[in-house]
């Protein structure tokens, strides 16, 4: 039941992202759009890997070293969402450094402006 | 009994939550929208941590500490990002009285 | 019309998107590879925290991959805004409108604050929750907030430059002596295991946490200096 709301509510996130980014005309807001994007993806990876009943998979006074195996949550995708969300980040400081750039070209935040991609 | 108060702080600081973000949507101007999203939720936030901390009396040490840090980051980032949106020229709201205050022409005299 | 098509688009990938959300059920038990690590990590590694170990011994090639993805998108935002932009053209350092007294008063307090935050969470990956990217990223938040409670603050970009890299160069050292002194490439064995749970334990664990911590912060720090120039 946790982990189902969870994920809907990492699903909705994914879903609000994909509406902004196909609405918005802004730059900012669509990068603002793609970073959530990737936080409601990173949201359904955690929410995947819950056992019921489990508690985190760090070993101390909650949890001992025998009954690990049998109450953990599952630790790979955590492991792979650390290191996503720093790849994330980077990926927006990248996007942000565009957005200067464009802006200094067309001095206009509106993507309506840049129309040589276009066919 | 600790429970029941514990949760109805934390129902009150998701209250709390909720209308910073209404206020976010609904508020004409840049200025006014982060005022509402900084003082409701910081409220907010102290509400829910004081709620926890009802839920698990040995916490409370932590918690105060957690609560002092909200007060200490929030009020400030958001007096700095005030600041800079002052300083290059966002536009009030026309409702509002405009008149000009010393903190805008200091800014715009460069001090 | 303008609002229609992505008004479909949403609907249909909504639909993807709840034929997932209703087709899901928990798991009542961990999967047969995540048990095993569960139960190997605290058992040949010594380390009680399951991810960290993970991220720095099973899959570390995972983690020195993401390093050079870093490392490479410094040099990347480095290109991009290199060059005059019209901003720099007409405007001189002199113009910079200093901090309001309030931030300045209240880095004095945090700084220090969120420094040692930093290096407790980098120090403590191996025994609960922490480890070297989250660590990392607070220092690069420190170096934010006296970023913008000094805006003449000039950052040694060298120093910053020749610390990260200096710190990549001993993450794959320690991975060479894993090779020629344990198991494998970054096997974290070369140093004692150590009681379990104690501060000085799980072998090159806390060592490669320090590394990737240091890289990381050093890193996003370049970054932020190449935003503000």
């Amino acid at each position: 039941m946790i982990s189902t709301m969870v994920l809907v509510t990492g699903l909705a996130v994914m879903l609000i992202g994909l509406w902004g980014v196909l609405t918005h005309r802004n730059i900012l807001r669509i990068i603002i759009s793609l970073s959530l994007i990737g936080t409601g993806t990173h949201i359904l990876i955690v929410a995947i890997g819950y056992v019921r009943g489990g508690t985190a998979p760090i070993i101390d006074g909650a949890l001992t070293v025998a009954d690990a195996p049998a109450r953990a949550v599952d630790p790979i995708p955590s492991a792979l969402v650390v290191t996503a969300i720093v790849i994330g980040l980077a990926v927006t400081a990248v996007l942000l450094a565009y957005a200067i750039r464009l802006y200094d070209a067309k001095k206009t935040l509106s993507i309506d402006a840049f129309t040589e991609s276009k066919w | 009994m600790h429970e029941l108060i514990g949760s109805l702080l934390i129902l009150l600081g998701t209250f709390f939550h909720f209308s910073a973000g209404l206020g976010m949507l609904r508020m004409p101007d840049a200025f006014t929208r982060m005022q509402a999203g900084t003082k409701a939720s910081t409220l907010g936030n102290a509400l829910i941590l004081i709620g926890i901390a009802f839920y698990h009396p040995g916490w409370t040490l932590k918690l105060v500490i957690l609560i002092y840090f909200v007060f200490m980051t929030n009020p400030i980032s958001s007096h700095a990002l005030a600041r800079a949106a002052r300083a290059i020229g966002i536009p009030m709201a026309r409702k509002s009285d405009a008149r000009p205050d010393a903190t805008s022409a200091a800014l715009r005299d460069g001090v | 019309m303008p609002r229609i098509l992505p008004a479909i688009a949403i609907v249909l990938v909504g639909l993807i998107f709840a034929s997932i959300a209703i087709s899901y059920s928990e798991q009542t038990s961990l999967r047969p590879l995540a048990e095993s690590y569960v139960r190997l990590v605290p058992q040949e590694l010594g380390a009680p925290n399951v991810i960290t170990g993970i991220l720095l011994t099973f899959r570390a090639f995972d983690t020195i991959g993401e390093v050079a993805v870093l490392f490479m998108v410094a040099a990347g935002v480095g290109l991009v805004l290199s060059g005059k932009t019209s901003a720099e053209a007409s405007g001189s350092p002199e113009s910079k409108t200093p901090a309001s007294e309030i931030v300045r008063t209240a880095t004095q307090i945090l700084l220090p604050l969120i420094a040692i935050f930093a290096a407790y969470i980098i120090m403590n990956g191996h025994i609960s929750a922490g480890g070297g990217f989250q660590g990392g990223a607070v220092i690069a938040s420190a170096v934010l907030l006296l970023l913008l409670a000094n805006p003449s603050q000039d950052l040694n970009a060298t120093f910053l430059s020749i610390t990260e890299s200096l710190a990549g160069v001993l993450f794959v050292a320690v991975g060479i002596a894993g090779l020629v002194a344990a198991g494998g490439f970054l096997d974290n064995r070369v140093l004692p295991l150590g009681e379990f749970g104690a501060f000085f334990s799980a072998g090159a664990i806390p060592v490669l946490s320090v590394l990737l911590g240091v890289k990381v912060g050093c890193e996003l720090s370049v970054i932020l200096d190449r935003f503000r120039s």
